[in-house]
């Protein structure tokens, strides 16, 4: 799984429920000050879902949306199960790192 | 909202961007993208105002050109008809697939077949076309001249002499203009290069005539100036690199002087499908400056009319016959004193009709529509011999499909849905051999322009009529191949196919049948080709009566009234060491009445002098050649040919005399026959050898040579001809030929009827031989049980061999004996058309039999061979 897919994902559990391709953009650009295009965060929802990671279903449709309906992301057991194993890879890697650090130039 | 309120109207995304997202975009994606991207606008707009969140509306719809949004998820048929195509295109591919012999050679010989017909719809097109483009084409007529000779032949021609045109124009109230062409070959010259090219004259009203479009010039008096000159764009570049050539101007020799032409027009190139071709006009006018003639006999220039709409034809005649009997008595009288008993008549031909009759002599180009004819039917024979493959391995093959028909049925197949499958099968079939067609008529094409003398393109293609044409032929093809099996196939019983084995049904006639007309279709076309082979080749090398190898003719224009310099010219040529001898002889080929032996009768004359028959080694058969140790040879003696005496019915013609002889003042002098040469060929031997005359006088007019040149150092003694020549007459170009390579072009029709002809022969038994390799890969597969037991009760190979292509051969005997008498009518047809031809000969016949018979054979023993060495244990076993 891609860094950015990842990102996705991630913002997709914490929306709960709630995470649709514009909200998702937002989020994103608040976080992390990136400059990210609604097509990208499109086509990472595809990939996850045929992966797996989410499921979607469609929401109701509102007026500024021209009477569309939204499609509304929720993260699966195994997206969840995913982002907690990078976690743990993660963590277990920054207790290896050495206390007294010293980073070159 | 106050931002809001600026305008009328919300602000809402620009529509084509939506639009297009909607166009590209996959429908299952498409509703959360544009609600996303909507939202996302109006968002925009609070944020950065609404110039801007269109900008980015737009940028975003563009991002999304991506392979996810744009991929359709393969939707289900929701209706059912196109639901059943699919299903049949589906099974008709996996049954092309399965069977892939079969269906290589179905479609291979299609595709030869409609290829052909491709080529040929092209070729027949541009024939029909030609000259069509003329807006007033119904009303431009061509004037044509029918003579009847004193023993009732008759002559027809499509010229007039230069009177007829403004006589009749004058005289007949239905004609409104006419305008004389004449063709010609003259030296131009430029900034001092001499160039050949041919010209027309042509009258000033030419272009209100005819439809050529004019791109610079004044139309109405582009060729009333006597220096007039009108160039085709590509004549005005290739004389002064500019189209824009109006006022320029170029020399042209014109009766031995170089004349001022000035350009006052450039028109476009006429089409290749146009009678009246042309890249230099000039003003008709000139040449009647010139040469004003006004004989009514003397015919050599094609003459058009445009007469008023509706007006009869007939009476046109009536009256162009009254003004010809009033105005031209005295040389009508005179021609009778002449010895011309011939009697001439004017007529009209349709302008539209000229391009496809060859009945007037002088009409360029004029094509027998029979080619097109002919063509056509080698086309359909080829399609149809493919057509017939198709029918009969689709029945043959249909023993295996008999459980799928039976399921079919059982599940609730209608008939006619079974027909339906069958002809998309057809049809698919069809579709790639008709791709496959196109491909192949395009890599055929060059060679097929070559063969036929055009240049066709497949870009002609692109015409409404011909798609239409095209269409209606694949159609048809699918459609004739297709509609017997599936009416034969989709009538099987469901119970009987089931539950037996199905035995295919009856003898089979129609298979039959159809394999013999296949083989008598290749078996005519084998034994045309043989025929046209034998006669061509006889043609070709028959001996001519005289030696044609490194003989030269050239032809001086200059000399023909001058034999001061004729003389002059021959003594030089002789001193090029290269040059064994040269013959000087009058320029065209003269024919007109004389009297010998009490009888009247047409003779061809010709000058020469005592070198021609050395030169040509035409042998002298009896009596002496003439000679300058008989001083008076010149005044009194002639030499005849064979036929001259069989004519004149003579047992001994030495010292017999000619008493007439149709020459310009010639009078009632008598001349003794001093020797008779052997009959020789000059013409083609399409023509018969006629009496001759040939006459010493040096009086009479020369003007070509006959030059006979050592076989080594030919390019050398060329040079030193040429040299000779451009240092003589500086300004004109050395021109000559050699006798042989013009003998041989005289059969250049032959040679490509030989060619196409053959290529068709080769194409017909290749599809009919594939077609029959199916057949007896099927007939072979389904006797496989039955050559297992004959084999196990000691059968031999051969005896195996035999047993499957004994019914084959005896088709092959019976299309031989159906198409012998048919292919021997056509055959005897043909040949007639030459004085000269080859026997037809029962061998050939034979021959050609034998050849399609053994052809069959070896492709039938392919595969009986296989089925005939097949373990029969293995063929035993399978149940």
């Amino acid at each position: 799984m891609g860094e950015f897919e990842e990102l996705v994902l991630l913002v997709v559990a914490t929306l709960n429920g709630e995470a649709y391709g514009l909200n998702i953009l937002h989020e994103i650009l608040q976080q992390t000050n990136r400059t990210v295009r609604l097509n990208q965060v499109h086509g990472s929802l595809q990939r996850l879902e045929e992966k797996g990671m989410v499921c979607s279903t469609m929401g109701d449709p509102t007026a500024e949306r021209g009477g569309r309906r939204k499609r509304l992301f929720s993260i699966t057991a195994y997206g969840r199960q995913t982002l907690e194993d990078i976690q743990t890879v993660r963590s277990t890697l920054w207790k290896l790192i050495p206390r007294n650090l010293k980073t070159t130039i | 909202m106050i931002m809001e309120n600026e305008n009328q109207f919300p602000p809402a995304p620009p529509r084509w961007a939506e639009n297009f997202l909607r166009w590209y975009c996959a429908p299952h994606l498409l509703e959360e993208v544009a609600g996303d991207l909507q939202e996302e606008f109006y968002f925009n707009v609070k944020r950065f105002g609404k110039a801007k969140a269109r900008r980015e509306y737009i940028l975003d719809v563009i991002r999304f050109i991506k392979p996810f949004a744009i991929k359709r998820r393969s939707s289900k048929p929701s209706n059912p008809t196109t639901g059943m195509i699919h299903h049949y295109t589906n099974i008709a591919l996996r049954n092309l697939s399965r069977h892939k012999v079969f269906s290589a050679i179905n479609i291979t010989g299609l595709s030869l077949g409609l290829a052909c017909c491709v080529l040929i719809l092209l070729y027949t097109k541009d024939e029909v076309s030609y000259d069509r483009f003329h807006s007033n084409i119904d009303n431009i007529y061509q004037l044509t001249c029918t003579r009847i000779e004193k023993d009732g032949k008759e002559e027809k021609f499509a010229i007039a002499a230069m009177v007829e045109g403004p006589a009749f124009k004058k005289e007949v109230p239905e004609i409104n203009e006419f305008v004389r062409v004449k063709r010609e070959s003259l030296t131009i010259k430029n900034n001092g290069e001499i160039f050949n090219e041919n010209i027309v004259w042509a009258d000033e009203n030419f272009f209100r005539v005819f439809s050529f479009p004019i791109i610079s010039g004044d139309p109405k008096s582009i060729l009333t100036d006597l220096h007039s000159l009108v160039l085709t764009e590509e004549t005005a570049l290739k004389f002064f690199n500019t189209t824009d050539a109006l006022g320029r101007s170029l020399d042209i020799k014109v009766d031995g002087d170089f004349e001022t032409f000035i350009v006052s027009g450039i028109t476009s190139k006429p089409p290749l499908n146009s009678t009246i071709k042309f890249d230099i006009l000039l003003s008709f006018n000139y040449l009647e400056e010139i040469h004003p003639d006004n004989g009514w006999h003397w015919v050599s220039f094609p003459t058009y009319f445009t007469i008023n709409p509706h007006s009869n034809i007939k009476t046109i005649s009536i009256k162009m016959e009254k003004v010809y009997r009033t105005q031209a008595t005295s040389e009508i009288d005179e021609m009778i004193q002449m010895g011309y008993g011939n009697t001439t008549s004017w007529g009209l031909q349709p302008f539209s009709n000229m391009h496809l009759n060859t009945d007037f002599k002088g009409t360029p180009e004029s094509s027998d529509p029979i080619y097109s004819y002919i063509l056509s039917g080698i086309a359909c024979f080829i399609l149809l011999i493919a057509c017939i493959n198709f029918i009969n391995l689709a029945v043959a093959q249909s023993l295996k499909r008999s459980k799928e028909i039976g399921i079919r049925k059982v599940m609730g197949g209608q008939r006619n849905q079974l027909i339906r499958q069958f002809l998309c099968e057809s049809f698919l079939l069809c579709l790639i051999a008709f791709l496959l067609a196109i491909v192949m008529a395009e890599i055929a094409l060059p060679l097929f322009n070559e063969l036929s003398n055009k240049q066709l393109n497949l870009l002609y293609l692109l015409d409404l009529k011909l798609v239409i044409g095209f269409t209606s032929l694949f159609f048809f093809t699918g459609f004739a191949a297709g509609v017997y099996p599936a009416i034969v196939l989709s009538g099987f019983n469901p119970a009987k196919s089931l539950y037996n084995r199905m035995k295919y049904m009856g003898k089979n006639y129609l298979a039959k049948s159809l394999v013999v007309v296949q083989f008598a279709l290749a078996t005519f076309l084998i034994i045309a080709t043989l025929f046209i082979y034998q006669q061509f080749e006889y043609m070709t090398k028959k001996n001519l009566g005289y030696n044609d190898r490194n003989l030269i003719e050239l032809t001086i224009d200059k000399a023909i009234m001058d034999n001061d310099l004729m003389r002059t010219l021959k003594t030089e040529f002789s001193r090029i060491p290269g040059v064994e001898m040269v013959a000087p002889r009058n320029v065209g080929r003269f024919q007109g009445p004389t009297q010998a032996a009490g009888k009247e009768f047409q003779a061809i004359y010709e000058h020469v002098d005592e070198d021609f028959t050395p030169t040509l080694e035409i042998p002298v058969v009896t009596g002496r050649n003439f000679s300058k140790e008989y001083p008076s040879d010149p005044v009194n003696s002639v030499l005849v040919n064979e036929a001259f005496v069989r004519e004149a019915g003579w047992g001994d013609p030495i010292g017999k005399t000619v008493d007439h002889m149709n020459i310009p003042g010639w009078g009632e002098k008598k001349m003794t026959i001093v020797g008779v040469v052997k009959d020789h060929h000059f013409e083609s031997l399409k023509e018969k050898i006629k009496p001759e005359i040939f006459t010493y006088d040096p009086r009479l007019p020369l003007g070509k040579f006959l030059i006979r040149i050592k076989s080594d150092h030919i390019p050398e003694t060329l040079k030193s001809m040429e040299r000779l020549f451009l240092k003589m007459f500086p300004y004109d170009s050395f021109q000559y030929s050699f006798k042989n390579e013009m003998n041989q072009n005289n059969y250049k029709a032959e040679n490509q009827w030989r060619q196409i002809i053959s290529i068709a022969a080769v194409l017909a038994i290749f599809i009919s031989c594939i077609g029959l390799f199916g057949l007896t890969a099927l007939n072979a597969e389904r006797r496989t049980k039955e050559i297992g037991i004959r084999k196990v009760l000691g059968a031999s190979i051969t005896q195996i061999i035999g047993l499957i292509s004994k019914d084959f051969i005896k088709l092959i005997i019976i299309s031989f004996v159906i198409v012998l008498p048919v292919v021997w009518y056509s055959i005897d047809r043909w040949l007639r058309n030459f004085a000269y031809s080859i026997e037809i000969r029962l061998w050939v016949f034979v021959f050609a039999g034998m050849l399609a018979l053994l052809i069959a054979l070896l492709t039938i023993s392919i595969q009986a061979l296989r089925a005939a060495m097949a373990n029969p244990i293995k063929s035993l076993r399978i149940e």
